[in-house]
């Protein structure tokens, strides 16, 4: 009686982990029993697994992705020292919304990346290039979502202060700032997404280093196994990411539902 | 004074394309009060050159090619990933089990840059057509999902009650009560597919392509003719644009009712 209620109680939990024991099963049977295996298109959990533990033990992995995170890290820190202030002067001076706000929603709505192969020839394939196209794909975010915290700040707080006599800084700190705070962690959570794509692309494109490059290369030599620890290593980082972002959200503003669109 | 009211009415719309023409203007004059070496000027452009390349480019047929290839990668993967996010979207907003089953894949690939399949669907699919329609699927599809099941997830209790109570069976419930409280959500992942899969249409033709707008734009950037770069670009920026707001005036016009937090592209 208490196992069926334990199991009621985590029901989610152990629907996801037996989903999950049930795919990799089937798609490691399937391809030993079923398939006869072609190992240049098709792989297969064990070999997979057998590749993270050889890639774990060598250097080349963490070096990859120290050069990654380092570019992905530049690019951010960037976008988040110039988005926020951006966003938050666009939402509080009136003028300064009307004249930036159909420039930059043009540039949000537009497939940046497009420019990727322009930035990595002209800034190199090194670090720069590819910061530069995530800052150029992560500030958006930033911009937008303080803006829209700023916009959606009580008014009546805001003449609560002024009423208390309150400083033009006291406005700052005690207000807008905490209520835009949910806003900026959300755009932080697209501005991840959209910073790996940074990455991920300018290193596709042309690198010598890098988890990006170590995919290409891995697809290019037919090395499936290996391909799959980058693919699955970049998928955890992203998931972690996003999902430390979610609970950060939720830390920062437990009153605010997150039902909005992902 | 009449001047002035105009300016009142219209400050916006004035100083929203005044600064758009104040950068274009700017960047126009780049070279008139700033010599550039020799090595940065041939990674330099400016709008008038960019506009001229471009009605080069229509004349001779050279974007046309390209835009028709991109524009059915574009088509066929957007539907597909209609056709499959929809139909999976009602149902597991519908079913728990399966939500529960289905939910963690579906979280982590959406989490998950789509983009890093690109080379494992190269291998798969060849450098074809395929692998690009592949992508764009990709990339839609979990927008358009996630969207489809949170509406049907919040759909009202007690309306579904009532039809039931009314002898509604499981599809009539879809049809009067479901259906129509999802659609702005689904209005909502539109937009968010359309962004992604324009994405994928670029990315996927970067790479091991030989026909689309995409390896337009990669191709002339390894031949340093950066106008043409441009033109792709600006193609791809007016193209989002349009179908972003198209779907956006559609989405507040079905959703007035429901406040937006901040733009998502």
């Amino acid at each position: 009686m208490r196992a069926k209620k334990y199991f009621s109680e985590h029901r989610r939990l152990w629907l996801a982990l037996c989903s999950f024991f049930f795919l990799f099963t089937a798609w490691e049977l399937m391809l030993t029993y079923i398939f006869p295996v072609n190992p240049f298109f098709f792989t297969k959990p064990s070999l997979i697994a057998a590749a993270f533990k050889e890639q774990f033990q060598g250097t080349k992995l963490w070096h990859d992705l120290a050069v990654s995170s380092q570019a992905f890290l530049w690019g951010f820190s960037f976008a988040v020292i110039v988005g926020i202030p951006v966003g938050l002067v666009m939402g509080w001076r009136k003028r300064v919304e009307y004249s930036l706000d159909p420039f930059l929603t043009a540039l949000y709505a537009s497939p940046l990346v497009a420019l990727a192969p322009l930035f990595i020839i002209v800034f190199g394939v090194g670090v720069l290039g590819k910061a530069a196209l995530v800052f150029l794909l992560a500030v958006f975010p930033f911009i937008f979502n303080a803006f829209a915290g700023v916009k959606s700040t009580d008014s009546l707080l805001i003449n609560v202060i002024r009423s208390y006599g309150g400083s033009e800084k006291d406005l700052y700190l005690k207000v807008i700032l905490p209520s835009t705070m949910p806003y900026i962690i959300a755009g932080a959570r697209l501005a991840i997404g959209r910073g790996l794509v940074g990455v991920i692309v300018g290193e596709f494109y042309a690198a010598s280093e890098g988890i990006g490059f170590a995919i290409t290369q891995a697809g290019d030599t037919y090395r499936l196994p290996d391909m799959f620890v980058g693919i699955i290593i970049l998928s955890l980082i992203a998931v972690g990411l996003t999902e430390l972002m979610r609970k950060l959200e939720l830390m920062v503003a437990p009153w605010r539902t997150t039902d909005e669109v992902r | 004074m009449k001047l002035k009211n105009f300016y009142a009415a219209h400050e916006s719309f004035i100083l929203g394309g005044g600064f758009i023409v104040a950068l274009l203007t700017i960047w126009e004059s780049i070279p008139l009060w700033y010599t550039l070496s020799k090595g940065m000027a041939l990674f330099f452009t400016t709008p008038s050159r960019v506009t001229v390349t471009f009605s080069e480019l229509l004349i001779n047929g050279e974007i046309e090619k390209h835009f028709y290839v991109s524009a059915i990668a574009f088509l066929a993967g957007l539907g597909l990933s209609i056709v499959v996010g929809l139909p999976l979207g009602l149902i597991m907003g519908r079913s728990a089990t399966l939500e529960n089953l289905l939910d963690p894949y579906v979280t982590a690939c959406n989490a998950t840059p789509r983009i890093v399949f690109l080379p494992l669907l190269i291998l798969w699919f060849g450098i074809g057509i395929w692998s690009k329609i592949v992508i764009v699927f990709a990339g839609a599809v979990f927008p358009l999902l996630i969207n489809t099941y949170t509406g049907v997830k919040n759909v009202n209790r007690v309306l579904v009650n009532v039809v039931r109570s009314f002898g509604a069976n499981e599809w009539q419930v879809m049809k009067i009560v479901v259906l129509p409280n999802s659609v702005p959500y689904i209005i909502a992942g539109l937009r968010l597919a359309i962004g992604r899969a324009i994405l994928g249409v670029v990315v996927g033709e970067f790479f091991g392509s030989s026909q689309g707008l995409g390896y337009m734009i990669a191709s002339a950037a390894s031949n340093y003719k950066v106008d043409v770069v441009f033109v792709g670009v600006a193609i791809f920026m007016a193209l989002s644009v349009i179908l972003t707001l198209a779907v956006k005036q559609l989405e507040s016009r079905l959703a007035s009712w429901r406040p937006e937090t901040a733009k998502t592209f």
